[in-house]
């Protein structure tokens, strides 16, 4: 019992110095406060984020802004919880899209067409293909401040040693993973399966690009979503197709391993990876791998546009809530800005919206020519977990990594994808 | 006693006392090797995995620290001790109720704090966190606090109300008849004699606070409050390839307990196999 | 007059423990009864009466099976792994020939309950992993290379080595009981039996286990208890996957409820796994109980 106090006390005592150190400061009398929510807890983002509140705090003494972060997943669902709650944060980040739209229907978000009309000089150099994804008949509810896609990325190196071209149609595309297998590249396409998201980027785009828009609009929708066209079903068996050639290692690892420990080490020559992973990418690879990127090829029979590029814009939202509108709308303009897009494309990797934002200095050549394709795009079209009902594609996700286990068929797959949209319907 | 032998003699006692010595191989090998590979880096650890360090990575232990363990580890610490002064405070006074009722009221409030028992935490936590949230106290350390204090109360009352029973009934007859009140009786004699079981019941819920996992994911969300169970999954998942350095988090995290039993072992078994219900 | 004003006054030392489990055991409980018959969405402001709908469609949810299957293959492998297994090896331990080796065991087999299980699932992550894992280096380094799997993305093998996860954690702390438990022993009872002549194999069967067996039940509902509502290990280590292989009935009411959105339904779940657990905690809980009294 002794001992227990003693070691109890300890603790207790090893714990003042820690609350002393972080105590952290609040708002000081008269200055406005700006409560800023986003979805980037890890670095370099962080850092970046820290860095750029501190700087803007100097340039603006008169604002403090809070910050707080959470991760991806819990971060949609916290969101969702508090936009409709009185506790809105006054600036959030947000994907475009149905996520986008989830948001405004809360009623809470400020409709921004005033604000980028009266400034043309700033909203002008913002890429408006990204502004289309926070716009809803017309009105702006959101500031893109970053841009990105998913493409495969190819070993030039390997494709040269074989005579490879860059694949434009899906048998073109079989055929070439087929020459690889042949050429004893084992896995011609890595992948790490365990993340449910990177099942979800592939089928999100292979929905895209097969299916009917119209038909794949009213299924997304969860008050009409039926799911029943038969293309689903020749859909995930491209899928299924797809997933012989990544090995039947690809569901016991994860998508970073992949890229980290086949991709870049030459194991294997294709992954399909995002824009917005560069950095990361550049990190592992040795010093003379060159690697190059196509979109995902066009199915023949495919409905859907294969010009299109999956990857959503994402932004800000302001609460129109705040008490301090002026405020936060003066801090997202010096944001989303080309010196700050300069910062976050150096920094962190992610191809920002804004134009002349990417320039020799700040941008690998590569993320100049990712940017390219972004805008050469017929349209940007998002993330399959942004696209439709969560009780929807964790269907497709858990279904997707069954295929490729081989546990379930397309068919079996889409039934249970029909029944899901059923309950929510 | 004859055997004094540390090896068996006879050949079935070889077999069993190898086989015995491979299940310390299979529990000691991974924490060793855990240990070992914190001290490397990524590449240590991927191309050599059993090799010890070519070069010792002291720094991972200090990077795991700065880069949230620090933060984690201090929430613990809050969210432990307030759950214990609460589970301590609270049991023994409740406990102490029970044995004082007279009539059936004592056994039907014990009856109500056993009943929890039967009911396994995973049943409450979707309610729980739309109460907690309704409560206003979503997304503060009482969102684990207040859970853990009451999912600890019933086995902890149950151990406490036993050895209260047992206390000789003299001191505190004589304690009446000086006048003592209640609040006397049970600060001055009971809570004084009950120090073997309060210390048991102190390790119990040590052990369960500092382990929690599932409210602690599912009921907090900001970064900033993260206990460690839940912390080290975010560290792993904002670390990525740093690998050395989350296993230098996965061991800062252990040490606690592990100083505690090492200190007190006997108590230590003493307090988890009392309840026989792991938390 | 003066029983009742004490009465009250010992009342006041429950109000806050009977506080604490009326607001946060038995509402929460209460509301889940409710909310199993409700269909909303976490943001929702009002919730729809559905009736039976959500019971109906536990029947008709795949996952529920699969998820069962699994809690039920959990809780077998873990009798016969932690309190079939766990009985011997404490047996084997007090045995008089283990005397001098006995607290170094006991004190390294108990080890692994001290971590958490965050921690015992980051581990497995790295023993499991298909690349560079301890596992699939041992089985190449003694030329087992054919014995070699990707572990945790086999949907065959996947739960398996979830709960082989469990045992390596739980093990050694069933077997801390049953030590506790045979210690209590008479030693006369033993002593006795050597005069008779009776072997080793003997005396375990005819006296260690009959005087062990209120601990074997404990140990027994515990283990079950704890295999039925199993959520950390598989949602650290597969989520659930590859597929829905190793989804069990608490991580597929985490996943329904908040990811998917159906507070409902997964109420439902949980209702499910509340009548499972009661049943078989009442079995303990009455056991439990004489056990107690008769140690007293």
């Amino acid at each position: 019992m002794k001992k227990l106090i003693l070691i109890t006390l300890v603790l207790m005592l090893s714990i003042i110095p820690l609350f002393a150190g972080g105590a952290s400061e609040g708002p000081a009398e008269g200055q406005t406060e700006i409560y800023f929510f986003h979805r980037w807890p890890n670095d370099p983002k962080n850092s970046m984020f820290n860095a750029l509140l501190e700087e803007y705090m100097a340039e603006n003494p008169d604002v403090y802004i809070t910050m707080d972060c959470i991760l991806n997943d819990q971060y949609k669902e916290r969101i969702r919880m508090v936009v409709s709650s009185d506790d809105v944060p006054d600036v959030f980040s947000s994907w475009s899209g149905t996520f986008a739209e989830e948001m405004i229907d809360s009623g809470n978000v400020l409709a921004l067409n005033d604000i980028y009309e009266a400034d043309p000089e700033w909203s002008g150099k913002i890429a408006s293909a990204s502004v289309a994804g926070f716009t809803f008949d017309g009105t702006i509810y959101g500031i893109p401040w970053s841009q990105d896609g998913k493409v495969f990325f190819y070993n030039k190196a390997i494709f040269e040693e074989l005579g490879l071209e860059e694949p434009e149609t899906w048998t073109e595309f079989i055929a070439l993973l087929d020459t690889l297998k042949a050429n004893e590249y084992e896995t011609p396409l890595a992948e790490g399966l365990v993340d449910q998201w990177a099942v979800l980027h592939y089928l999100g785009t292979i929905l895209q690009r097969m299916i009917d828009p119209e038909v794949l609009a009213s299924d997304y929708n969860p008050a009409t979503g039926e799911f029943t066209d038969p293309m689903y079903v020749t859909a995930l068996e491209k899928w299924q197709q797809l997933t012989s050639y990544m090995g039947e290692i690809a569901t016991a690892i994860d998508h970073e391993t992949a890229r980290n420990t086949m991709f870049a080490t030459g194991e294997s020559p294709i992954m399909y990876l995002q824009f917005a992973e560069i950095p990361q990418l550049e990190q592992v690879l040795p010093e003379d791998f060159e690697y190059g990127f196509f979109n995902f090829p066009a199915f023949e029979e495919g409905l859907g546009d294969p010009e299109a590029l999956t990857g959503a814009p994402e932004g800000f939202m302001i609460s129109n809530k705040a008490e301090n509108i002026d405020a936060c709308v003066d801090f997202l303009k010096w944001l989303v800005s080309p010196e700050r897009g300069a910062i976050l494309t150096r920094d962190c990797g992610d191809i920002s919206s804004v134009d002349g934002a990417l320039t020799d200095e700040t941008a690998l050549p590569e993320q100049a020519e990712a940017l390219k394709m972004i805008q050469e795009a017929s349209f940007l079209a998002p993330w399959l977990d942004n696209a439709c009902d969560a009780a929807v594609y964790v269907v497709f996700g858990q279904g997707g990594q069954a295929i490729a286990s081989g546990d379930a068929t397309p068919e079996s797959v889409m039934v249970q994808v029909q029944e899901a949209a059923a309950s929510i319907r | 006693m004859k055997s004094k032998r540390i090896i068996p003699r006879s050949f079935s006692g070889i077999l069993v006392f190898l086989f015995l010595i491979i299940l310390v191989f299979l529990i000691i090998y991974p924490l060793f090797w855990i240990i070992i590979s914190s001290f490397k880096d990524y590449q240590g650890i991927y191309q050599d995995v059993w090799g010890l360090p070519d070069e010792w990575h002291f720094e991972n232990y200090t990077r795991a620290w700065d880069r949230g363990i620090s933060q984690y580890f201090v929430n613990s610490i809050i969210v432990t001790i307030v759950t214990l002064v609460g589970v301590v405070f609270v049991a023994s006074a409740a406990s102490f109720g029970i044995v004082q009722l007279r009539g059936k009221l004592g056994n039907i409030v014990f009856l109500i704090t056993m009943g929890c028992m039967l009911l396994s935490p995973q049943v409450c936590v979707l309610p729980l966190f739309m109460l907690l949230r309704s409560l206003g106290l979503n997304d503060t350390y009482f969102s684990m606090i207040f859970p853990y204090i009451a999912f600890r109360l019933p086995i902890s009352i149950m151990l406490i109300r036993s050895f209260f029973v047992g206390i000789s009934k003299e001191l505190e007859e004589a304690a009446v008849i000086d006048g003592a009140s209640l609040w006397t009786i049970f600060s001055r004699i009971y809570v004084p004699l009950s120090k073997p079981i309060i210390s048991t019941v102190i390790i119990m819920t040590v052990y369960y606070a500092w382990n929690e996992f599932m409210f602690a994911t599912i009921l907090v969300d900001s970064s900033a409050l993260r206990t460690i169970p839940v912390g080290l999954m975010v560290f792993r998942d904002g670390l990525m390839t740093e690998w050395g350095v989350v296993m230098a988090g996965m061991v800062i995290s252990c040490i606690p307990l592990i100083v505690i039993y090492l200190f007190m072992s006997k108590s230590f078994i003493r307090g988890l196999t009392a309840g026989s219900v792991k938390g | 007059m003066l029983t009742r004003k004490r009465n009250f006054g010992a009342f006041l030392f429950c109000v806050p423990a009977l506080l604490i489990l009326a607001v946060f055991v038995y509402l929460p409980l209460f509301e889940n009864i409710i909310f199993s018959f409700q269909s909303f969405t976490l943001s929702a402001k009002t919730r729809e009466f559905v009736g039976l709908d959500n019971y109906k469609a536990l029947f008709s949810d795949p996952i529920i099976m699969q998820s069962l299957f699994n809690n039920v293959l959990y809780a077998v492998i873990s009798i016969v792994m932690q309190v079939g297994f766990g009985l011997v090896i404490a047996a084997v331990l007090e045995d008089v020939v283990f005397r001098k080796t006995e607290s170094f065991f006991r004190t390294i087999f108990f080890i692994p309950t001290l971590l958490s299980m965050t921690v015992v699932c980051l581990l497995f992550e790295f023993v499991y992993n298909p690349q560079m894992g301890l596992l699939n280096s041992f089985l190449e380094l003694i030329g087992l290379e054919e014995a070699t799997h990707i572990w945790l993305g086999d949907s065959s093998l996947a739960m398996l080595c979830v709960i082989m996860v469990s045992q390596w954690q739980s093990y050694g702390y069933i077997t801390m009981l049953f030590i506790v438990a045979i210690q209590k022993i008479p030693s006369e009872l033993y002593e006795a039996a050597i005069v008779d002549g009776a072997g080793k194999l003997r005396r375990f069967f005819s006296i260690t286990c009959p005087m062990v067996r209120q601990m074997f039940f404990v140990t027994m509902v515990t283990t079950v208890v704890g295999a039925f509502t199993v959520f950390n290990e598989p949602y650290i280590l597969t989520g659930g996957g590859p597929g829905t292989a190793t989804m069990v009935l608490s991580l597929h009411m985490y996943q329904t409820g908040f990811v998917k959105n159906q507070m409902g339904y997964a109420s439902t779940i949980a209702m499910l796994i509340f009548i499972i657990t009661a049943v078989l905690s009442s079995i303990q809980f009455f056991s439990f109980g004489k056990e107690r009294e008769g140690d007293r």
